[in-house]
């Protein structure tokens, strides 16, 4: 087992603490547009690149969509449990007003004194029936909430949440219970299938490779950089910790560009440095040219439809930037 | 000496963006911008090697959302006008730059591509899946599906009718399109859940991937690691593994190809760079500019003074990176046969539009990867999982665990504080779904179409893109319109047919708009 913790610690020294997910996208930034230890997470990296897919207009685009809401509620008594990572799990709940009522009028003032608690409990390995539990923890909310992230600090756990009220005198009363779920483990589990036997070590060395800790890379140092932070690391998901720096970003550009506008007959044939100019049924002409530093000379020749007549004049333009 | 396969996954989807009421949608861009520069690439970089006779293997996802976009009559018409565009802006472009041979070059190098797309569109008849189809038929590619829209499945367990409509829909849809049943399936954003396979299973899926954790972390532990694939428990469907090591190869910010100076620079495009009046025209009608696909710098270096970018070092460099991972597949491989004692599969999963789109020289340096793991070497084979599947039959049970390919690896993504209030409505029209089922268990007519209707509805509102731009907390507007829209339609629906007054005329409406699925049937919700 010590092989297989080693590789954990060595995943773990390589996972920093605490990350914010921001995305800035300047005009001029360069591909990777975050700094710091974050950018060097594949998983992350992948996040910024994958939105890349989606291109957005600039947020000063006024909102083109009106809509109504959805509704705030659905008349239902649910509390619904989900599984964020191997620690935390998401709850949401909604309670009806005649639920409240009756929870009102049959505790009295017992109720004005209850509070409002989610109770966790956790049931691995148990058909839960409400008193089997193999441990249970209170949190208490406010009436205002409608979800909660719970840190269950319990890879590889089932757990199931009651809403319900805390009375003065310490009993508890259960309003509503949620669904189970079983958080994932965080690292390789300790069953193995006899059949299918590997020795400790091997499977160490397997395991570092799978997170892309081989051997086989010839840039060693540079791919130790480890991603699936949170993995080996407890309850850190919740709290950004981390303060960006911030840039000095002011920039500014100039460019020069050239129009060229002239008119003839409409049945001539116009041509500019020598290359022809498509002419508009008017006979008239535009061209537009990025405009270099240095001297241009650019010789504008119409020919008569009829080849007899020839007219050529010579804007020269003197572009200096400084 | 033959030493291990490597398995190249592409996950090709875009969410399902078709808005016919409005002349012009900004968000259908994605699928246009896609096609020009991500499908288009890859069926030359397809044709090329088969026209030289290069055996490849290949697998790729083309999302139900996406298949459906891209046999849509009026998103076809819609990318023509676009190409047009894109033709005549690079047209301009030639002109504009006569004085700078280096833009002038480039400016021509996009009138080509663009040229070439719409060649490659006509020339597949406007349905670039039949091109994708081709080249499954020739058996080079593999072609597997995934859910109907794009649900995240780990944040659907509680109601696992929705999962399997996802999964039912999405089969189904695929034999419509190429005439047999998909063997593997890509999970989207690679979210498994212990117990989803069962689903799989009813639909006659045989494989899925899950991101290594997936399977490192299963139960009881995999003897071979990510390295050779594992059955389900209960199920027998099989599951691969995603090897880190060469996704990061590819994506890291370090080490990753993408990111070599020498590589085209995606945040330069004369959309933003050009004077206002001359690429108004080409921009958004709103006057908002956005990319136009015409970017001239290279990545040039840290800072933001940025150098025209030169086809031929990119096109060398695209070379090498391919030599260069090509190599270490072979190390990798070569290595992991050691430890286990026979041929690893090494899976290598890629989201496919950063290929070209993001990544310009991407399919390019597939095009040099396959030629060369073609030619030059006999150590790594090319696989798909089905082929794999064949002569490896024999693989381990176990029960893989909740993973995704995600930030953080699991449902943080899809499941913060700025896209969770999503849920409890989307559980909701997954439970009321479920209901509805029940209750017209067997209807013809307008309740039926209403009810087939509603099952759109709620799975478009499923699409793990909303969850996703909201989770990334810029330019959200369309994701919450779209997730409520959906969900608001379901919900009229919903109502509708349980007091039995369906409005027919805004049925045809909303039937119009949100076509996709001609052929579902609701009775999958169950």
């Amino acid at each position: 087992m010590n092989i297989l913790n080693k590789v954990k610690e060595k995943i773990k020294k390589l996972v920093p603490a605490g990350f914010t997910l921001k995305r800035k996208k300047k005009p001029f930034a360069a591909k990777t547009p975050v700094v710091g230890i974050e950018k060097e997470m594949p998983s992350f990296q992948e996040t910024v690149v994958a939105d890349a897919k989606f291109s957005h207009p600039e947020p000063s685009r006024p909102a083109r969509f009106m809509q109504e809401e959805l509704p705030y509620q659905y008349d239902q008594d649910r509390i619904v449990l989900q599984v964020r990572d191997p620690r935390w799990v998401h709850t949401y709940w909604e309670l009806r007003n005649q639920t409240i009522d009756r929870l009102k009028s049959r505790l009295g003032d017992d109720f004005k004194r209850a509070r409002k608690v989610l109770r966790v409990y956790d049931v691995t390995n148990i058909i839960f029936n409400g008193s089997n539990a193999n441990s249970f923890f209170d949190i208490q909310i406010n009436d205002f909430a409608s979800s909660w992230y719970i840190d269950t600090g319990h890879p590889g756990c089932s757990f199931c949440v009651d809403l319900g009220l805390m009375l003065a005198d310490g009993r508890f009363i259960t309003i509503v219970r949620s669904n189970v779920v079983q958080t994932p483990l965080e690292g390789p589990s300790w069953i193995t299938d006899e059949e299918w036997m590997i020795p400790e070590d091997m499977f160490a060395r397997l395991y570092g490779m799978g997170f892309g800790l081989g051997r086989s890379s010839p840039v060693g140092g540079a791919w130790q950089e480890r991603i699936k932070q949170g993995i080996f690391s407890s309850g850190l998901s919740s709290s950004p910790v981390r303060k960006e720096l911030k840039e000095r970003g002011f920039w500014m550009k100039v460019d020069c560009e050239l129009i060229v506008y002239g008119a003839t007959e409409p049945t001539a044939k116009v041509a500019v440095q020598g290359k022809p100019v498509n002419l508009r049924p008017d006979g008239t002409f535009t061209l537009r040219f990025w405009l270099p530093d240095g001297k241009q000379h650019i010789p504008v020749k119409a020919t008569s439809g009829d080849k007899l007549e020839e007219r050529t004049i010579t804007p020269i333009i003197n572009r200096e930037t400084k | 000496m033959f030493k291990g396969y490597l398995c190249l996954v592409l996950h090709g989807h875009l969410p399902f963006v078709r808005h016919p009421e409005f002349e012009d949608f900004l968000e259908e861009d994605w699928l246009y911008e896609a096609i020009t520069e991500t499908y288009v690439p890859l069926i030359s970089v397809f044709e090329g090697l088969v026209n030289d006779g290069i055996d490849f293997r290949l697998t790729m996802t083309l999302s139900p959302t996406l298949i459906s976009m891209l046999g849509d009559p009026l998103l076809q018409e819609r990318y023509l006008k676009h190409i047009n565009k894109s033709i005549e802006l690079a047209a301009k472009e030639m002109e504009r730059t006569s004085w700078q041979a280096a833009f002038r070059d480039l400016a021509r190098m996009y009138f080509n591509r663009f040229s070439h797309a719409r060649d490659t569109f006509l020339q597949y008849n406007r349905n670039l899946t039949l091109a994708f189809k081709k080249f499954q038929d020739l058996g080079k590619l593999e072609i597997i599906t995934c859910g109907a829209t794009h649900g995240f499945f780990p944040l659907m367990d509680t109601c696992r009718a929705s999962v399997r409509a996802q999964v039912k829909v999405a089969v189904n849809h695929y034999e419509s399109v190429f005439g047999r049943k998909p063997n593997g399936i890509w999970l989207p954003e690679c979210g498994y859940h212990p117990g989803h396979d069962e689903m799989l299973k009813e639909a006659g899926i045989r494989f899925f991937f899950t991101d290594s954790h997936g399977v490192l972390h299963g139960s009881p532990r995999p003897k071979y690691g990510i390295f050779a694939p594992v059955y389900c428990k209960g199920t027998g469907v099989a599951c691969f593994g995603r090897d880190l090591e060469s996704s990061k190869q590819v994506w890291s910010s370090i080490e990753g190809y993408p990111g070599d100076f020498n590589y085209r620079e995606f945040y330069r495009d004369i959309g933003f760079d050009l004077e206002y009046d001359y690429i108004k025209p080409y921009i958004h009608p709103d006057g908002v500019r956005i990319n136009t696909g015409i970017k001239y710098y290279r990545i040039t270096g840290q800072g933001n003074n940025k150098e025209p970018y030169v086809e031929q070092w990119a096109r060398d460099k695209a070379a090498s990176h391919a030599g260069n991972f090509m190599f270490n597949r072979q190390k990798q491989a070569s290595y992991l046969n050691g430890l286990m004692g026979k041929p690893p599969i090494i899976v290598s999963p890629y989201d496919a539009e950063l290929f070209g789109h993001w990544w310009y020289e991407g399919p390019m340096w597939l095009d040099f990867l396959f030629r060369k793991i073609a030619c030059d070497q006999d150590e790594i084979r090319l696989i798909t999982p089905s082929e794999y599947l064949q002569e490896n039959p024999r693989n381990q049970v176990i029960t893989p665990s909740l993973s995704s390919w995600g930030y953080k690896g699991y449902s943080e993504m899809w499941l913060q504080g700025s896209n969770d209030w999503i849920y409890r409505h989307l559980h909701m029209a997954s439970q009321r779904m479920s209901e509805l089922v029940k209750i017209f268990p067997a209807v013809e007519g307008l309740r039926k179409r209403g009810l087939n209707q509603a099952l759109r509805e709620l799975l478009l509102a499923q699409s793990s893109d909303w969850g996703f731009i909201l989770g990334t907390g810029t330019h959200t507007s369309y994701a919450v319109k779209r997730t409520k829209e959906h969900l608001l339609r379901f919900t009229r629906l919903y109502e509708e047919l349980r007091s039995n007054s369906i409005d027919e005329g805004w049925l045809a409406d909303i039937e119009y708009k949100d076509n996709i699925f001609s052929q579902i049937d609701y009775r999958v919700h169950q």
